[in-house]
């Protein structure tokens, strides 16, 4: 069968063992396979499972190791973009890590023309931490016994050892606190059209639900992935009809109209007096661990940078240096996946504080970071 | 108020190597009265200012920060002064974002000749400043 680019397709591995294991066909698991086993690339990029809540992401060129992989994870919250960089990878990624490998490729430390994308839709992703908390709180199950959990319209199960299972509608957790990371309630890529095919489980229905994977293919590598994939055995796809694509389109619109309420719950407006005072509040509680940094997949700074060199405790300023640099330094290229929030250990709220000027700023340039590689970066080269 | 009669601000001018600087120098010769609140930082190009060195500035106790550069078109590098442009802007909506006075920082092209401006334009950025106060970046112990 002949791929071409803008193809819609449903498809799902062949073998049963890795069909059977995937969460939707395994037809992630089994392109990444092909790929590394008919040479297309040397590495794969998959996560490694450790247990229910934690999966460490892995480099690895043996397929068996690609075939034991977990497949996709919603409290692995990891962005997968700097393990790309100076490899001949495929690798999974969220819409967050694409953008991400874009950010990294247009300051050449990623070659796109060797790295295959193979995009997740991406509804979000929860913390391990409050997942757990969640568990307890929420749903009342241990959450030792926990073996797997799904999104189904817009309710989240989970499912215990003796094969309960309980859901709970995801508007209801993220009242409570619990739910989606928060970079992820206003993020507004939900599908990775800047991938080289875009995933996802979201348009298969009827008897192929939770068996295949609908999957758009986006550009000419994503055609070569595929193509690969067919001719080496492991997947099989067929045309996807215009109700899974209409379905997939509806999708994609409610979780993009949750964004806006979202946004204006979190981003809410401080009074101009407060300002100056709450953003000398927030970086305050900095210790200087410089772990946002290393997070960061927009970041391709080395140990030499801006950031760490202009910055001196000794100074004692009165907002930190370092914070300022990044923000002065990535506000046309933050995507916005809240790595950086994750990994603070004083939990200051870092994305939150970045989208607030990055936000105006990007969209003042139409310009959407990690979207495109015809862009380049506004703040350091004169856009035509 | 009897302090704030006698406080001067400081203010701190990024000028460019071809166009600016030599319209401060054209000042100074033209002896134009100007204020001694300016303290000029001479740069190859305004396109080498860093948002960076602008925030530097007001985290060491500048008041005010003047970018200044050769006019559109002018630049002896051809386009830095357009590169200046957008980072302005973006430092623009920053500050008040921020919280910090978007009178504090401004932008101007002058050129060599322009000496007369140079100094109108830190004349009229001084009283502005003036009735502002000192910034409140300005670190504990400086003026």
């Amino acid at each position: 069968m002949n791929v071409n680019v803008g193809d819609k397709l449903l498809g799902y591995a062949t073998d049963p063992g890795i069909r059977n294991r995937g969460a939707s066909g395994g037809l992630v698991t089994a392109v990444l396979a092909a790929a590394l086993e008919r040479e297309l690339v040397e590495d794969v990029i998959v996560l490694k499972h450790i247990n229910e809540y934690e999966a460490v992401p892995i480099i690895t060129d043996d397929v068996d190791e690609v075939l034991a992989s977990t497949g996709s994870m919603h409290t692995v919250p990891v962005n997968l973009a700097k393990h790309a960089t100076g490899k001949k990878v495929a690798m999974p990624g969220k819409p967050c890590d694409v953008r991400g490998v874009i950010e990294q490729a247009k300051r050449n430390e990623i070659d796109i023309e060797n790295t295959y994308i193979i995009g997740l839709n991406c509804g979000g992703t929860m913390h391990p931490v409050l997942t757990k908390e969640m568990l307890i709180n929420m749903y009342e199950l241990d959450p030792e016994d926990v073996v797997g959990e799904k999104i189904d319209k817009g309710k989240l199960f989970f499912k215990t050892q003796d094969g309960e299972e309980k859901g709970i509608s995801i508007d209801d957790l993220e009242e409570a606190g619990y739910g989606r990371r928060e970079s992820c309630r206003y993020c507004d890529v939900k599908i990775p059209v800047n991938a080289d095919i875009a995933c996802g489980n979201w348009g298969v229905v009827g008897e192929l639900a939770g068996k295949a994977t609908f999957c758009e293919v986006m550009n000419e590598k994503g055609v070569r992935l595929l193509e690969n994939a067919i001719e080496s055995g492991y997947i099989q796809v067929e045309q996807a009809g215009e109700k899974e694509i209409a379905i997939r389109e509806k999708v994609n619109s409610a979780m993009l109209g949750l964004v806006d309420k979202w946004t204006e719950k979190i981003f809410t407006d401080i009074p101009l007096q407060e300002r100056m005072k709450y953003y000398m509040e927030q970086f305050a509680d900095c210790i200087d661990c410089g772990a946002c940094k290393e997070a960061c997949p927009a970041c391709t700074c080395k140990e030499e940078s801006k950031c760490t060199m202009y910055h001196n405790l000794a100074d004692d300023y009165k907002m930190s240096m370092y914070h300022m640099v990044r923000l002065l330094h990535l506000s046309d290229s933050c995507v916005g996946c809240g790595q950086c929030s994750d990994v603070c250990p004083v939990d200051i709220p870092v994305t939150t504080i970045f989208r607030r000027f990055a936000d105006p700023a990007q969209k003042k340039h139409n310009y959407k970071a990690g979207m495109t590689l015809e862009r380049p970066p506004f703040l350091e080269v004169m856009l035509k | 108020m009897a302090d704030r009669k006698e406080w001067e601000p400081k203010i701190v001018a990024f000028c460019c190597n071809w166009c600016s600087y030599g319209g401060a120098d054209t000042a100074g010769m033209g002896r134009f009265q100007q204020p001694a609140s300016v303290r000029v930082v001479r740069v190859m190009c305004s396109g080498r200012i860093d948002p960076l060195h602008v925030f530097n500035a007001f985290l060491e106790g500048a008041d005010a920060v003047l970018v200044t550069g050769c006019h559109l078109g002018d630049c002896h590098y051809v386009n830095g002064n357009y590169k200046t442009e957008v980072r302005y802007q973006f430092l623009e909506e920053l500050m008040i974002e921020m919280g910090l006075e978007p009178e504090r920082l401004h932008l101007s092209w002058i050129s060599a000749s322009e000496g007369e401006k140079f100094a109108s334009f830190v004349n009229k950025v001084t009283t502005e400043v003036k009735k502002l106060g000192p910034s409140p970046l300005k670190p504990e112990g400086v003026n």
